[in-house]
């Protein structure tokens, strides 16, 4: 272990003393003002590290166990696409006029629950992250991301899309890209990226059947039901049931997704086809969940949870290796001769991935 | 100037082009201007971006940079909104 000598030198400054103060004598507020706050973060920081020395507490701070509530912050980007915009909505008030802030604010609290009920998980990174989203992202704009630090959230042209908030699973989509970052981190790229999205729209689905308290069989399995504009021809943009079906629009085209290796689409563009590969991986975990009835998230959510998070799953993981992790685990956690290891095992074979 | 713009991902993974012919525009200038300050910030290869983010390819009379949300300049947003928008 390295040792420091008593603190970290990260918390030294850069600027000498003396210009320092200079720069805090200034008529400028620009220039005195951010100078007289690192003049008292200084003297803090000096404070701090003398009662640290001698009370001896310098030894790594006592770890804190994450909380078992969430920590949310709703933005409002008002129509613009500076991140995060400006706070609507801290933890803990009450909602208010704006029902897209309310929607991300209680889809935020339904994704945390089922990672920590469901998964004994602390948020998305397994150890109390506070949860960011903005709304109202730029205009008229037709998509959600995960920027790698928050959700942002756009409010649709209403012509194709209406507002991203509105399906529960879109909200669970985007936090598990951040589950994903901080566990198998799977390339966004290719196989791995349809992997990759394929753990966004399971757990996206999961989350929204674990808010409805629905079984296999009562779940519609789709995923953005309720984001096409009303004039669309189409259910929602993904079907993990019946993958390559979820729209046929004018405008939209036809749902791109294949269910299965025999239709498995070579492309460059999505990131290798990232958004639609993933049609594989989704059907194959609707086949398993849907074999084994019950709740979802409890068997065939278990095993994905497992692989996801179990640090046997490489960055840049083939279906073929995820399927075997999968294997794997449910045999560790439910038996070799459980229900569940065969209905895992028929799953991928319906789909045409190798477990062998 | 013959601006293309095509955009690809997004959670919906629905893709989009457009291009916009400024011949005899009387806004051509300013689609000139707009066109090559999106160009010159511009990538020479597709960057992953972040998740479910969109990515764009732009071309300029032949030829084509990449760019990512949610790292775009203001003249690339406003430009691929407007091909996007005005676009055939």
């Amino acid at each position: 272990m390295t040792t420091h000598g008593g603190f970290e030198p990260v918390f030294c400054t850069v600027v000498p003393p003396h210009v320092l103060d200079r720069l805090a004598r200034n008529d400028d507020p620009a220039l005195s003002g951010p100078a007289r706050r690192t003049i008292l973060r200084d003297s803090e920081l000096r404070a701090l590290r003398q009662v640290n020395t001698e009370y001896g507490l310098l030894a790594a701070p006592a770890a804190k166990a994450p909380s078992d509530q969430p920590l949310r912050t709703i933005y409002d980007a008002e129509h613009g696409t500076s991140l995060p915009g400006t706070e609507v909505r801290a933890e803990g008030q009450d909602p208010g006029r704006d029902a897209t802030v309310n929607r991300a604010y209680s889809g935020l609290g339904a994704t945390f629950d089922l990672y920590l009920k469901g998964y004994r998980r602390h948020s998305i990174d397994g150890d109390g992250l506070a949860l960011d989203a903005t709304v109202h992202y730029d205009e008229g704009y037709n998509n959600a991301f995960w920027n790698g630090e928050q959700m942002v959230f756009g409010d649709g042209d209403g012509e194709i899309f209406v507002d991203f908030t509105n399906s529960i699973d879109v909200i669970g989509h985007e936090l598990t890209h951040g589950v994903t970052q901080y566990t198998a981190n799977l390339t966004y790229n290719g196989q791995p990226g349809a992997l990759n999205e394929s753990m966004s729209d399971v757990f996206g689905s999961l989350i929204k059947q674990y808010s409805l308290g629905q079984t296999a069989a009562e779940a519609d399995w789709l995923i953005g039901a309720g984001l096409l504009a009303p004039a669309v021809t189409g259910t929602a943009l993904r079907s993990m049931k019946a993958p390559g079906t979820a729209y046929d629009d004018d405008v939209l085209g036809k749902d791109p997704q294949p269910a299965t290796m025999d239709e498995y689409v070579r492309t460059g563009r999505d990131n290798g086809g990232v958004h639609i590969n993933s049609g594989i991986p989704n059907h194959a975990f609707y086949l398993a969940a849907t074999a084994l009835g019950g709740y979802a998230w409890e068997k065939a959510g278990q095993i994905w949870y497992d692989v996801l998070t179990g640090g046997e799953l490489g960055e840049r993981a083939f279906f073929t290796d995820f399927a075997k992790l999968t294997v794997k685990a449910a045999r560790e956690r439910f038996g070799s001769g459980g229900e569940e290891l065969q209905a895992v095992e028929k799953a991928w074979e319906q789909v045409g991935v190798r477990i062998l | 100037m013959r601006i293309q713009v095509s955009r690809t991902g997004g959670f919906a993974g629905i893709e989009r082009r457009a291009e916009v012919d400024t011949t005899g525009r009387p806004d051509a200038p300013e689609w000139h201007a707009l066109a090559e300050q999106a160009v010159t910030a511009g990538r020479g290869a597709p960057s992953a971006g972040v998740p479910d983010g969109f990515s764009y390819e732009i071309t300029v009379d032949g030829r084509t940079v990449y760019a990512a949300d949610p790292r775009l300049t203001p003249e690339q947003r406003e430009l691929i909104s407007r091909v996007l928008k005005e676009g055939a």
